[in-house]
């Protein structure tokens, strides 16, 4: 199997360049990784300056205010871009992310085959 | 064995209900992997034992990624950690809030299409492939044997440690243990109820990740992960309620949560002392006091004070003979805690057993501190002839720039290890920082020593250990337990400083994404399609896991007082007493189950991507390419066994001591060597083996070079902090500059290799 794919490889691969163009899933991966590290950043950027500015050197730690009961620097420094972070995620996931085609490796095939002939 | 859980939990029907609940669960595994092995029939043998034959469903890879990552470290360290550090640990997973979409966004796509465009099953085979370089192979199988190493004898350690504590007050495991041969517990120094945990936890691992493989791994993390999920669910409103009444509110007209909190504030950490204990009354027989044992002075007053309570942190035997043990324990500091401690003390010594009627025999003599004794070189008296006597006396400089008197009650470094130049480690009687007419009958004692021996005046006390946290303990940080950094045992600048809080943000997500035992589950899945919808059902798992945890164990600061004197234990006594104070004890089963879940689901997916390191990248791809189907099966099986065994001797010889330091070491290390030469090998045409090997070692020399200079300097475990930040970052920013400068200075790789991975022929 292998030895046939390599053959085949070293046949297209001698061919010249303008036969090909970037592979479409690899293309779209890069993309919506950038955009995933951008998301990672802006999060790093909202909760741990606003926990350094509200949670940090406190002159009266045990009269700390709280929201829900928990302290305050706790829900809008990490509760609340908690939540944005789970929106982003959802609308990442249905919206923005491309379905693409992942290719079939070697091993798959005599899956393929038992699969087919089952039905 | 007497364990306080005992205490909580009855020794009747809510322990034989706890039993019956977890051997459920432990059958349940069992018929998992019956079944996936069934799977393996008419399959490529390989391809599914090792990867599922890369058709995961969505739940199945988002519960086996999100199970695998809450290993022990999430379900005993981190609750460990919230109760000894407060709120701030909401900030120290904060970045969880992203990393699902980091770890599973950032290369699944890519590397599942990589791994089957180059018929990869293995992490190393990937990088093998993807540069047609064998070395570069066998490089990432020795980082990897290397890491899980380490790691799986931590988590076992950690399997062991919550079983132990699951059947510690069950009756019949009590008896199964006395029973055992004494021949069992000559294969370890642990004690024998931990060594037959070790055995039954490991057993049971092996035996269902060796016969069921990938699938089975997969499936009982499926099963793990919901079972994490009930176990915190049902704790999250028991521990508000329970721990809101038991708060005598006062003055206050707060309520739930924020009366938790409130009483939060008011409390100090506790202080660290070694404890001098005596029996009141003649013992029949010689006696053990566990770890997490009350003591006090039974209302006698001990250094003026009568309400003084305390906690062992370690175990100790009483002989009979003596009457006399020394043993470590904390000091309960805080006024509301130390109310609800006594009323544990009193429970604890009520209880109708032998042990408690032995425990409540026992009061507090004497508080020691520790200290060094320097001896200064050239010293004029011989050392073994220096009267070195319980009593004596030793000046010091005290906090307020005063001199003051320190009294010596033995030497612990023992004699023929004593030498002039090298200090001595000693106990002091504790501290007191007396004034007036005290202070002076104190130096005017001194001086008269000093007069008889004049030799004395050069002795020095020096690093003397007052026991009490480095942050949060003094008056004006009353409070550190609502706020950051949160107290700290040892760091003057608290839990959590500014540059570790920056650094936990990039080693949860980045690091997350970094680790081979996450992207072997990327290369799993079945379809972009699945990809998404699991990236969207482990963001939510992860909001309702961590958020919670952050709640419940600041609850557990309220419910369980001093339980810093065992705080990896903290999550199953939290299920037991949460349960038991309902009546429910049978619940606590499934709770802690939850722990125990985590724990194997990370054991069993590290075992075999250990197991795959030698079967597939080592036999197969280096020394026998044409094995047989058979041959490669029985292999397989083979080391599966003979690592999941080798962990277990690790585990039961040589223990580790900081489970949570050992599962971050290894986790950043991992990520440090190989994030950097995976993305490029994902997304970079242009990156090479020369370059993704140099990142690779640069990223592993410059973490295990930070740990390195961490120990000369004395710091134990603890690594060296550059500018204050994890060695994750210096690791991960090598790593990528190495890899990217070497590889500019190298060739380009071949166009065939290009093509192969990122180019598509067009359509005509």
């Amino acid at each position: 199997m292998m030895d046939t794919d390599s053959e085949q490889n070293a046949v297209d691969f001698a061919e010249s360049w303008d036969a090909y163009e970037l592979d479409p899933t690899f293309v779209n991966s890069r993309r919506e990784a950038i955009v995933i590290f951008i998301s990672w950043f802006v999060a790093m950027c909202w909760a741990v300056p606003y926990c350094y500015f509200n949670g940090y050197n406190i002159a009266d730690p045990a009269d700390i205010p709280t929201t829900f009961g928990i302290p305050s620097w706790v829900v809008w420094g990490i509760g609340a871009p908690w939540i944005a972070a789970d929106l982003f995620t959802t609308w990442f996931c249905f919206r923005f992310m491309q379905d693409d085609d992942l290719g079939v490796a070697g091993d798959e095939e005599p899956l393929e085959h038992n699969t087919g002939g089952a039905e | 064995m007497f364990d306080s859980l005992s205490l909580l939990i009855g020794q009747g029907e809510s322990g034989n209900a706890v039993l019956i609940t977890f051997l459920i669960y432990i059958i349940a595994v069992f018929v998992i992997a019956g079944l996936s092995n069934k799977l393996l029939q008419g399959r490529n043998f390989l391809s599914e034992y090792f990867l599922g034959s890369r058709g995961l469903g969505v739940w199945a890879f988002a519960l086996t990624l999100a199970a695998t990552s809450s290993s022990g470290g999430s379900f005993m360290g981190f609750p460990a950690k919230i109760y000894s550090h407060g709120w701030v640990l909401a900030l120290w997973i904060g970045s969880y809030m992203v990393v699902p979409i980091c770890v599973m966004g950032l290369l699944g796509k890519r590397i599942n299409q990589v791994a089957r465009t180059s018929g990869a099953i293995t992490i190393p085979d990937v990088l093998r492939d993807r540069f047609n370089n064998a070395t570069f192979g066998l490089i990432s199988v020795a980082l990897i044997i290397f890491f899980m190493t380490f790691n799986l004898v931590a988590q076992f350690k950690a399997g062991a440690e919550i079983l132990r504590t699951l059947l510690g007050p069950i009756e019949a495991f009590n008896s199964v243990v006395e029973s055992l041969p004494s021949w069992f517990s000559n294969f370890s120094n642990e004690s024998t109820d931990y060594v037959f945990c070790l055995v039954v936890f490991g057993i049971a691992v092996i035996v269902y990740t060796t016969y069921g493989g990938f699938h089975a791994v997969v499936w009982t993390d499926v099963m793990q992960g919901v079972v994490m999920l009930v176990g915190v669910v049902v704790m999250l409103p028991l521990a508000i309620n329970q721990a809101s009444n038991a708060i005598d509110p006062g003055d206050s007209t707060k309520t739930g949560m924020a009366l938790v909190t409130e009483e939060m504030g008011k409390m100090l950490p506790p202080r660290y002392l070694t404890l001098v204990i005596e029996s009141t009354e003649a013992l029949e027989a010689d006696i053990s006091i566990a770890q997490g044992t009350w003591l006090s002075s039974q209302g006698f007053p001990l250094y003026g004070d009568a309400t003084r309570i305390f906690r062992t942190t370690t175990r100790c035997p009483l002989e009979k003979r003596s009457g006399l043990a020394v043993v470590e324990a904390i000091e309960i500091v805080s006024e509301n805690d130390r109310q609800r401690s006594w009323r544990a003390l009193e429970t604890q010594n009520a209880a109708e057993t032998e042990t408690a009627a032995d425990l409540g025999k026992l009061k507090v003599r004497r508080v020691l501190n520790k200290a060094s004794l320097h001896i200064p070189e050239g010293y004029p008296v011989a050392i073994e002839d220096i009267s070195l006597k319980p009593g004596l006396l030793l000046p010091f400089e005290g906090k307020d720039g005063k001199q003051r008197i320190a009294m010596l009650y033995s030497i612990l470094t023992p004699k023929e290890k004593r030498t002039s130049g090298a200090p001595l480690d000693v106990f002091l009687f504790q501290i007191l920082y007396t004034e007036g007419r005290i202070l002076e009958t104190e130096l005017a004692g001194y001086a008269e020593q000093i007069q008889e021996a004049p030799y004395l005046e050069d002795l020095k006390l020096v690093d003397i250990d007052e026991g009490f946290y480095a942050y949060g303990a003094s008056e004006d940080q009353r409070g550190a337990y609502l706020t950051a950094p949160g107290p700290d045992e040892t760091e003057a600048n608290g839990f959590l400083p500014l540059s570790l809080a920056i650094s936990f943000f990039f080693m949860w997500a980045i690091s997350g994404t970094g680790q081979p035992s996450n992207m072997v589950r990327l290369m799993a899945f079945k379809d972009t399609l699945t990809l998404r919808r699991s990236i969207f059902t482990v963001a939510i798992y992860y909001t309702l896991i961590y958020m919670p945890l952050v709640v419940i164990f600041c609850c557990a600061r309220v419910l369980l007082p001093g339980m810093e004197a065992e705080a990896d234990r903290i999550m199953p006594q939290m299920a037991v007493t949460l349960t038991s104070n309902i009546g429910m004890g049978w619940l606590a089963g499934l709770l802690i189950a939850a722990p125990f879940a985590a724990v194997m689901s990370t054991v069993d997916s590290f075992l075999l991507m250990t197991s795959s390191a030698f079967v597939r990248d080592i036999y197969q791809r280096n020394l026998n390419p044409n094995a047989a189907e058979d041959k490669i099966k029985k292999l397989s099986y083979f080391f599966t066994l003979v690592v999941g065994l080798a962990a277990l001797m690790g585990a039961m010889f040589d223990p580790p001591e900081f489970l949570q330091d050992i599962i971050v070491y290894t986790g950043s290390g991992l990520a440090a060597a190989f994030l950097a030469p995976v993305v490029f090998a994902l997304y970079w045409p242009r990156s090479n083996h020369q370059g993704c090997i140099a990142a690779m070692l640069g990223g592993f020399g410059t973490h295990l070079a930070m740990y390195c200079i961490g120990f000369l300097n004395g710091d134990g475990f603890t690594p060296y902090r550059l500018f204050g930040t994890d060695p994750i970052i210096l690791g991960l920013a090598a790593s990528f500059i190495v890899g990217y400068v070497v590889t500019k200075s190298t060739p380009p790789p071949v166009d065939t290799i290009v093509k192969k991975y990122f180019y598509k022929k067009m359509e005509e």
